[in-house]
């Protein structure tokens, strides 16, 4: 494999060594990098959000298929257009009510079900008969203890003393356990990521790598 | 001509013993919908024929073949109201012939409440009704006592500091749209840190990711210098959309990091894995950087790298505190009265179950 | 009139949508599945509609910029010029093919894997932060992660840290995650509720 030859993979080349060019230090070249890619990023946004969502549900359903309901969340958009004026940068509460009103009712029920219901299903504890093993059984029990000393973490109404209490503390360390974890189980994936950019640099683009 | 004729004998045919078939109208539904089921012992089912017809005589005419060992269908071309009437028959791998007697009539209708999700219903109000005795009890003049969180009192020092060195407060909303629950308690904290801003005329800034956050978190901001009576030191270019691309975005607010050279740094909201580039590069500023998400994967990341992390459930508590009025604080008694219930349902059921099984089993299979 | 529009109708339309819209989840009526598709296709479009103000923000941000003479006109120009390359770009296309698309996949793409890529030197470097925070905390967090890091690799499965890093993954993980999720849906639907209700409304300005 030879030094590629082609522009695009030079200026990938270019450009993936400004940003890393950050970790040395903030820097005239990382600065332009950082104006280009914010500026190609939002440009991609807006395009994007203009195709994907205000196109099939504003546009087409109104201005195509002539559906007159869609009026509605067309003039509720258009308030948008009020904060370009302080004087009727109120309006806007209008549309906004009606997404925070529609998203908090639709959420209410739902984020109840995923994150209470179902949570409390899974940590119900039964007599050690029940589990196929004893040791199936001990790990239960810790996700069972595990689970009610972190809500006494969170308890919002408890004295002072509580705070430095013993249940308290085995709530903590549950949660430092847990993010321990989470993060040691991260470190792989980024590792993977900077592997993916080396073997660009050193691979794909100066072919030294195969 | 045999095959019509086979047909027509087998729907003559009626059920072996102890075979079981029945057509129901699919509960639960938005209508459309009938249920067939069938049940008994048998070797595996190859083929499912299925026929219905309009009355009881028929004509049956073929409505479904499935194949493979089936044992329920849910037949969607059906008009709600009208009486259905069906013969199912079923050829075993053993080409042993099973056939039903004339079922129905049956018709579809749609249901007005999901009995499924009746114990999510019972429980939600149950939490709905405790929240609202402790909002009423707090109309009525009742104090409810608090811990203090030790984020929240970060907050107000965080813009004490920003002001003293006389340097601006950065505040991002995290990465989702406004109908979020995690947005909006981020925007609740928003508020109140606007206020502080504009009483200790200090310069807020807010970068945005969601297009109509930005329109919110601003008249936000805005309203908020009103209410502190300084709408003259409001500038609406502190608050501004950068992109909504994860790292377009997080280059973006890092760059105002470096230049702007922000004091304090607020991340509150729900995070993905830019969360990190955010709080390192805010964090190697020097800026005093306080979180608030419930987004677990990134809880970590912003714990080691900022100052103060509320975790989970102090986000959402973070605007009652934080505004000191007694109807949003007495929710926060609301929910702890609930963390009771569910740690005393949890043991008492544990010492159910030792005791009656069968019992705790039942119990909890109903949630 | 402008209270009524400023407060009164708003409040009034967070508790409609919102009842309507807690109570439809129990609801499978057809009534109601039309209700929740309208409404859902309704909020995406009318958050799209704020697209607009996003874009004469992001104008209106880099221009003063330039304007201005604190040493930013070289960025913001870029920035400026390659955001409106983009929409310029976007509107003749976005399949692959068009420059679009083109610029997407040469510049976007690359800065953006990199950028993400930098989280692997920002983990040392937090992990370096917990390490020198020398709390009781911070002392299980780094354990944990470390535990968790070798049993993902070769070394630590020879000496069964894989296994340890299971057991961890799955019981006080699992049992941390659910606690946290418990309060969060404790706090989220309170705050759902006071929003519906019209306690919460700093949204409206307080």
């Amino acid at each position: 494999m030879a030094i590629s030859s082609s522009i695009w993979v030079w200026i990938a080349a270019f450009l993936t060594l400004a940003v890393f060019s950050f970790l040395y230090k903030d820097n005239i070249i990382y600065k332009m990098v950082e104006a280009l890619f914010v500026g190609v990023s939002a440009g991609y946004s807006i395009v994007i959000i203009l195709k994907h969502s205000f196109v099939p549900n504003i546009w087409k359903p109104l201005f195509v298929s002539h559906n007159l309901l869609y009026l509605i969340p067309f003039l509720l958009g258009l308030l948008f257009f009020a904060m370009l004026s302080r004087k009727t940068a109120y309006l806007t509460h209008i549309p906004f009510a009606f997404l925070i009103g529609s998203g908090a009712g639709f959420a209410l029920p739902l984020v109840f079900q995923t994150n209470v219901m179902a949570q409390v299903k899974g940590t119900m504890l039964f007599a050690p008969s029940h589990y196929p093993s004893l040791g199936a059984f001990i790990n239960a029990l810790i996700i069972f203890i595990g689970v009610l000393t972190v809500l006494f973490y969170f308890f919002f109404s408890r004295g002072e003393k509580t705070n430095r209490g013993i249940i308290v503390k085995t709530g903590i360390a549950f949660i430092m356990i847990g993010f321990g974890a989470s993060f040691g189980y991260t470190v792989m994936a980024r590792l993977s990521l900077l592997v993916g950019r080396l073997y660009f640099l050193f691979g794909t683009w100066l072919g030294i790598l195969h | 001509m045999t095959g019509v004729l086979l047909i027509a004998f087998l729907i003559g045919q009626s059920a072996p013993k102890g075979f079981t078939f029945k057509a129901f109208d699919t509960p639960n539904d938005q209508g459309n919908s009938i249920t067939l089921e069938w049940s008994g012992d048998t070797t595996p089912i190859k083929i499912v024929r299925i026929f219905r017809a309009d009355n009881a005589v028929g004509p049956f005419t073929p409505a479904k073949i499935l194949f493979g060992n089936i044992h329920s269908y849910d037949d969607k071309d059906v008009q709600d109201g009208k009486p259905y009437y069906y013969k199912i028959i079923l050829i075993t791998t053993e080409n042993e012939i099973i056939a039903s007697p004339v079922l129905g009539p049956v018709s579809s209708k749609p249901s007005w409440f999901d009995m499924s999700k009746l114990p999510l219903f019972i429980v939600l109000s149950f939490y709905i009704l405790v929240l609202l005795y402790y909002i009423l009890s707090a109309r009525k003049g009742k104090e409810i006592k608090l811990r203090p969180i030790a984020g929240l009192n970060a907050i107000d020092e965080a813009v004490g500091r920003a002001a003293e060195m006389g340097r601006p407060i950065l505040f991002t909303t995290g990465l989702l749209s406004i109908d979020n629950l995690s947005t909006i308690a981020a925007l609740n904290i928003l508020a109140h840190v606007a206020k502080k801003a504009a009483q200790y005329q200090t310069r807020l800034i807010v970068p945005n990711y969601n297009p109509a956050v930005y329109t919110v978190a601003e008249a936000i901001v805005r309203e908020s210098f009103l209410a502190a009576g300084r709408p003259d030191l409001f500038n609406s270019d502190d608050i501004f959309y950068i992109s909504s691309r994860q790292f377009g975005y997080a280059a973006g607010v890092t760059g105002v990091m470096l230049r702007e050279k922000t004091a304090a740094h607020f991340f509150m909201g729900y995070y993905f894995a830019e969360a990190l580039l955010l709080t390192e590069v805010g964090a190697s500023t020097g800026a005093i950087q306080v979180a608030g998400t419930d987004a677990i994967t990134q809880l970590p990341f912003f714990i080691v790298t900022c100052d103060y992390t509320l975790i989970g459930e102090e986000l959402y508590a973070a605007s009652a505190y934080l505004s000191k009025d007694a109807l949003l604080s007495a929710t926060i008694k609301g929910q702890d009265i609930m963390k009771a219930v569910i740690i005393a349902f949890l043991v008492i059921l544990f010492f159910v179950a030792i005791g009656a099984e069968s019992l705790a089993m039942k119990v909890a299979n109903l949630l | 009139m402008k209270r009524f529009l400023s407060r009164t109708l708003p409040l009034l339309m967070v508790l409609i949508f919102g009842v309507l819209g807690a109570i439809q989840y129990f609801v499978p009526h057809k009534v109601s599945q039309v209700y929740y598709r309208t409404i859902l296709t309704w909020s995406i479009g009318v958050s799209s509609m704020a697209v607009i103000m996003a874009a004469i923000s992001f104008l209106r941000y880099h221009y003063k910029k330039i304007m201005s003479s604190e040493g930013d006109t070289l960025y913001s120009s870029i920035a400026l010029v390659a955001f409106l390359a983009m929409l310029g770009f976007g509107a003749f296309g976005t399949d692959k093919g068009s420059l679009f698309y083109q610029f997407y996949q040469n510049i976007f793409v690359p800065i953006n894997s990199t950028m993400f890529s930098l989280l692997a030197f920002y983990m040392a470097s937090a992990s370096y932060r917990a390490f020198r925070a020398k709390t009781f905390e911070a002392a299980l967090l780094l354990t944990a992660a470390i535990i968790v890091i070798l049993g993902t690799t070769p070394v630590g499965s020879s000496i069964f840290l894989d296994k340890v890093t299971m057991w961890i993954m799955s019981i006080p993980n699992l049992a941390q995650k659910r606690g946290i999720l418990i309060g969060v849906g404790l706090g989220a639907t309170a705050t759902s509720l006071k929003i519906i209700l019209g306690i919460e409304k700093n949204w409206l300005g307080g």
